[in-house]
Formats: C-alpha cells, structure tokens, sequence
C-alpha cells in the first residue's frame, strides 16, 4: 500500500514536471515535400485530452525559418488561403489539420529536406504550453 | 441500350414509328451518368497560347489535340490545395496504366511574377510525368483567363514580400478533340476520375456529345 501511494506520488511528480506539455495526442503528422524553398504544407491530427479549452497559437521548427497555422477555405469555387491566429479545441475534440483546411504553412527552408525524414515541429499552445511533434517528410505525389 | 434496340425492331404502323422516334430520343439523353460533372458545351475549346516551362517553347492549345487534357489553375506558392490537386490527378491518371500517357495535366500559373520558368519546371516535374507546367505573360494569362472565365487575385504582400493567391479550384476536362466534357471538384476521388478518364479515352473521334 506504501509503496503504491509512494508509486502515486511519483506519478504526480511526473506530471507536475512536464505541466508545459498540454494533454494532447498528434497523430499522422506529415508535410508534403516541394521542391526548392517552396512553402510547404503540415497535416496532422490533434485530439484535446485536456479538461479545459485548449488554443494551438502557432508553431516552430529548425530546419523552416517560419511556421504558420493556415487555413485553405474554397468559396464559389474559388480557393484562397488565410492565416489563423488559433485553433480551439474542447475536451475530447479532435481537429484534422488536413488537405484543403487547417494547415501549418511551413516557409524558409534552413536545411534540405528528403521525403522520408522526420523533421521536429514545436506546437505551441496557450499558458506557454508546448509539444514537439516529429512530422515525416512525404513526397510530392503521395495522397 | 439494349431495350432502345428492342424498340427498334418492334417498329410496324405510324404510330409506332413516332413513339420509337422519340424512345431513341430518350435513350440518346439516357447515356449512363458521368461521375464528373458534365460540364459538355459550356466553355471555348481548347485554346491558349503559352509557354512550356520544361523547354521555354511556345505552346497552343491544338497542340494538345489527341490527348485528353485536365487544366487546373495554380501557383507554385500554394503548398495545400496545389500539390493535393495535382497529387490526386497524378495518382487517377497513373491509374490509367499504359494510357497515362494518353492524358495531359496542364499546371497554368496564374502567379506569373513569381514562377518563373525554371521553378515551374521543377515543380511540375515533382507530380511526375505528363504534368506540363504553362506560364505566360500577364497580358496572355489575361488572355486566357477572360477567355474560359477563370478568376484568380492576389493578395497583400506581407512584410518580406509574400502573397497569397485566390484561385479557381477546378480542373477542366477537355477531350481528344479539345472540347470542354467534365468539370473535377474539391470532392471528387481519385477512381471516379479514372473511370470517367477511361470512358473520355475509349471514345471514338467525333462520337462526343
């Protein structure tokens, strides 16, 4: 009984050390490679696990100079892109980050990038909260 | 069609002829559903005057006569909606196996101040073979556009510069013949798009519409 209110305690250690973390899961993280410096294209899926509302604010990552949380809306039949300033998510939601709709915008290349890499993404969320996430580098034709 | 055959046989006195006139009538218009929209007479045939980002030649549109021709509109700067169109067309062409070569995605820029030739060639290499990547000039973008009533605008620049460009989100379907057909969409797949790339193929010169 000690032993597992001692195992409890650690845990609640655990936790406390890592309260910058925000109780989220990704999952599918990939970007589309393009060549050159092109801008390129983040997806990934994010459930909120928090019991609160969680806002993602924005994202960062060495090998781009800039990220930014998109979003690609089609009306009438025409396409146009538009910067969020964040994404809310309830407890328990999951928001797709996906082809055609939210996206992070990925600019400024400091590195070459190969389809098959994995490249750490740093999302950052509200109350100085962060995750690094690794997104696998996809080729140009994959769906 | 095989009950409009069947008509057709049963045809005897005056009256019959008229209903079996306007039965084969019926079955004309009763040609089975694309799973395009069917978008046949709608728009010009296929006609510009561009050039070719893989050799710096000029290009028409009756260049393309003989293959079956998907257009869509872009810019190289468009990481998400872009590279998924043309990653989906690429994919329902590929699946057309040895008639992929029969078919042409024609990438125009509709951001011709930054594509330049040499970076639209690399980015339409990247989709793979029979992507062909177009620029013009702004006056022959112009040109174009007005033509087939294709809308595009820009945006602001940002601080360093970058701007974000609207575009018309369809891909237009010209036959062998350069004539308007199909219209693909934001929702349409991969397979329906080959099915309906298959039966554009198969069809017999001057047998459309």
């Amino acid at each position: 009984m000690k032993r597992m209110l001692f195992t409890i305690v650690m845990l609640g250690m655990v936790v406390t050390a890592h309260a910058g973390q925000p109780p989220v899961s990704v999952s599918d993280a990939r970007m589309r490679w393009l060549p050159g410096d092109l801008p390129m294209a983040g997806y990934f899926v994010i459930t909120s696990n928090a019991p609160g509302r969680l806002r993602l604010l924005g994202a960062a990552s060495p090998a781009f100079g800039d990220v930014m949380v998109h979003r690609s809306l089609e009306e009438s039949g025409v396409t146009h892109m538009a910067h969020v300033d964040g994404v809310d998510l309830n407890p328990g939601q999951s928001v797709a980050f996906a082809p055609g709709g939210y996206h992070l915008m990925l600019m400024g290349r400091t590195q070459e990038l190969h389809a098959g890499e994995e490249v750490p993404v740093t999302l950052r969320f509200n109350d100085d909260q962060t995750l690094v996430v690794n997104f696998r580098v996809t080729g140009a034709q994959d769906e | 069609m095989t009950g409009c055959a069947a008509a057709a046989r049963a045809s005897g006195s005056r009256f019959l002829i008229v209903l079996l006139v306007s039965l084969l009538a019926a079955c004309g218009q009763n040609e089975p559903p694309w799973g395009l929209r069917n978008i046949s007479g709608f728009m010009p045939s296929l006609d510009f005057t561009l050039t070719e980002a893989s050799d710096g030649a000029t290009v028409h549109g009756k260049d393309f006569r003989g293959k079956v021709v998907l257009l869509y509109f872009g810019y190289t700067h468009c990481p998400d909606v872009c590279p998924t169109t043309l990653a989906l067309l690429r994919h329902a062409v590929k699946a057309l196996g040895t008639n992929a070569d029969q078919v042409r995605i024609l990438f125009v820029s509709v951001d011709p101040a930054r594509d330049t030739l040499a970076q639209l060639k690399t980015y339409a290499a990247a989709f793979g073979p029979g992507v062909v990547g177009l620029r013009g000039s702004a006056d022959e973008l112009k040109a174009f556009t007005r033509h087939y009533r294709i809308s595009y605008g820009y945006g602001k620049p940002d601080s360093r510069g970058a701007y974000e460009v609207s575009h018309s989100s369809a891909v237009y379907v010209f036959d062998r013949e350069g004539e308007i057909r199909l219209l693909i969409g934001s929702t349409d797949s991969a397979p329906v798009i080959t099915g309906d790339l298959q039966r554009l193929l198969a069809e017999t010169p001057g047998a459309s519409m």
